[in-house]
């Protein structure tokens, strides 16, 4: 049986998808068989971020009405052959679907893949719940931003009522030199509040954009950038290896932050 | 941050204190509890289940409930549950069995006024009494308003979002984050950081005080006064918020001994 692992955050925008992507190739890439969900049913995203838009010809919808077989409804990747792509139906809203539903697509996943990823729809009603059902665990994604902290800290708590207590946290969009200035909420400041183990770092990175409308996650880069190295990393830790965080401050290197590193002060 | 033995908190103009919107839970005599609870008697427990509250809604409620009060029960325990007016199918009661299950309770009768819940309940195989429960222990038969219910003992953290009723005082082991919020009738206390809203002595009490180790809440409201707490934040210490006639005030734990007599506060 593979992992059932949610990719959720409540607020939309703080890189659900993203991750999603990345996290799933990164996995792939490391020799594991990983199928994404993506339980964004009316708003389907995570199949432009692979790349894969035009290779769909059937969705989950058609799965659970009967006009396809499960395996015909999976868009294997161009690039990897350990990856598949389970579409969201465009057409249709999230009550397309049922939390059981979505449970036994899951659980028919698990059966022949290491990793079910899902991706979750931003908010905490029908399509939150149905993208939860399924999951053992959850990797919460937030921004160092009082607005994505919050909502987090909601979504964790639901999490939790919906008995999935194996969670962790992807801090993305961090900007180095912006929390060395004191203009950002810092990793130790989200962590105090959020309180659940963190497992991965991601900064700011601008070829995220480039690489979304490309369809060409991060991490497939030849030499991936300071973002693709982290979710790289947070593949790693997923499975259950030691990788220490990247050094974001010493890459942004203002001089400043360079001393106070050598003085020890915390950034 | 100040030396003084009672920190005066910034508050709203009096006249804004007055208006309706500014006090929103102090004219009600119903009782304040949101119809949750879980009570103790004679090696069984009652759940008593909000009439009001959609499932959907209740759900997270009563996880709260479990994961935190799972600290007074060590042996499996066997439960009814008081369901009043709601209608729960099957799959519902099944639901609740097995949360109730993870917990060491065994959910063993189903007390309702709806037939088809009793019917569903029949079906699982449950013991089921129909029509209005009578009182588990001999208290409710007093009539007597003033809280005679045991404090609330939370062991866990309050998310943003999670919202706890109590018509007695209200102990919370764990972080109150932003967005969370305590409306107790009595006092609230907080091993933790406090950064939500607490309402101590919803009814009316004003001898109700808000304890915390940290005390960075949202808002504060004792009866019917409200506070914000100062802005920035002391520095973390414990410290006691209660009520004065010049509004609530909050005092450092370690001196509000002395603070509480010199100005006299109920």
């Amino acid at each position: 049986m593979g992992r059932t692992i949610v990719i959720t955050s409540g607020k939309g925008g703080v890189g659900k998808t993203t991750a999603s992507a990345n996290i799933g190739v990164a996995l792939a890439k490391l020799g594991r068989s990983v199928v994404l969900i993506d339980a964004d049913f009316g708003l389907r995203n995570l199949d432009l971020l692979l790349g894969l838009e035009n290779r769909v010809v059937y969705t989950a919808i058609d799965v659970l009405t009967g006009q396809c077989r499960l395996d015909q409804a999976l868009v294997r990747d161009k690039r990897l052959n350990k990856l598949v792509l389970l579409p969201a139906a465009q057409s249709r809203n999230k009550d397309a679907i049922t939390p059981e539903q979505m449970r036994q697509l899951a659980s028919a996943l698990s059966k022949h893949y290491d990793y079910v990823l899902i991706d979750c729809p931003a908010g905490i009603e029908a399509g939150f719940r149905n993208a939860i059902a399924p999951a053992q665990e959850a990797l919460v994604v937030t921004t160092p931003e009082i607005a994505a902290v919050r909502d987090a800290d909601r979504v964790i708590g639901l999490l939790e009522a919906y008995r999935i207590r194996n969670n962790h946290l992807i801090l993305n969009r961090l900007r180095p030199a912006m929390v060395a200035a004191n203009d950002m909420m810092s990793v130790e400041d989200v962590q105090e509040i959020l309180s659940i183990p963190l497992i991965g770092i991601v900064p700011e990175d601008e070829k995220v954009i480039v690489s979304t409308n490309k369809g060409e996650p991060l991490v497939l880069a030849e030499s991936p950038s300071l973002a693709g190295q982290a979710f790289m990393n947070i593949a790693r830790r997923l499975e259950g290896e030691k990788v220490e965080f990247l050094d974001l401050e010493a890459v942004s290197g203002g001089l400043f932050s360079r001393i106070r590193r050598l003085f020890g002060a915390k950034g | 941050m100040s030396e003084a033995e009672s920190t005066p908190v910034e508050e709203p103009a009096s006249e804004e204190t007055e208006s309706p919107e500014a006090t929103p839970e102090v004219e009600q005599s119903t009782p304040i509890v949101s119809g949750l609870a879980l009570e103790h008697g004679e090696g069984r427990y009652r759940l008593t289940l909000p009439p009001d509250l959609d499932w959907i809604d209740l759900w997270p409620q009563l996880q709260l409930y479990l994961v935190g009060q799972e600290h007074l029960w060590s042996e499996t325990l066997p439960v009814d549950c008081a369901c009043g007016q709601r209608l729960l199918d099957q799959s519902q009661l099944q639901q609740l069995a097995e949360a109730l299950s993870e917990h060491q309770l065994r959910l063993d009768k189903i007390i309702t006024e709806r037939r088809q819940t009793a019917i569903a309940a029949a079906t699982l195989g449950y013991s089921v009494q129909q029509g209005v429960l009578p009182p588990l222990l001999a208290k409710e038969t007093d009539p007597d308003p003033e809280p005679t219910t045991n404090p609330l003992y939370l062991k866990t953290t309050l998310r943003s979002g999670m919202e706890i009723h109590h018509d007695a005082s209200v102990i919370i082991v764990g972080d109150v984050n932003a967005g969370a919020s305590i409306i107790a009738a009595g006092d609230i206390i907080v091993w933790g950081r406090l950064r939500g809203i607490a309402h101590a002595g919803a009814k009316g009490h004003l001898g109700a005080r808000i304890m915390t180790l940290e005390m960075a809440a949202t808002q504060l409201r004792i009866a019917d006064l409200l506070a914000r707490t100062p802005d920035p934040p002391n520095p973390p210490y414990p410290e006691v918020a209660y009520a004065t006639d010049q509004g609530i005030q909050i005092a450092p734990a370690y001196t509000w001994g002395r603070a509480l007599a010199v100005s006299k506060a109920p």
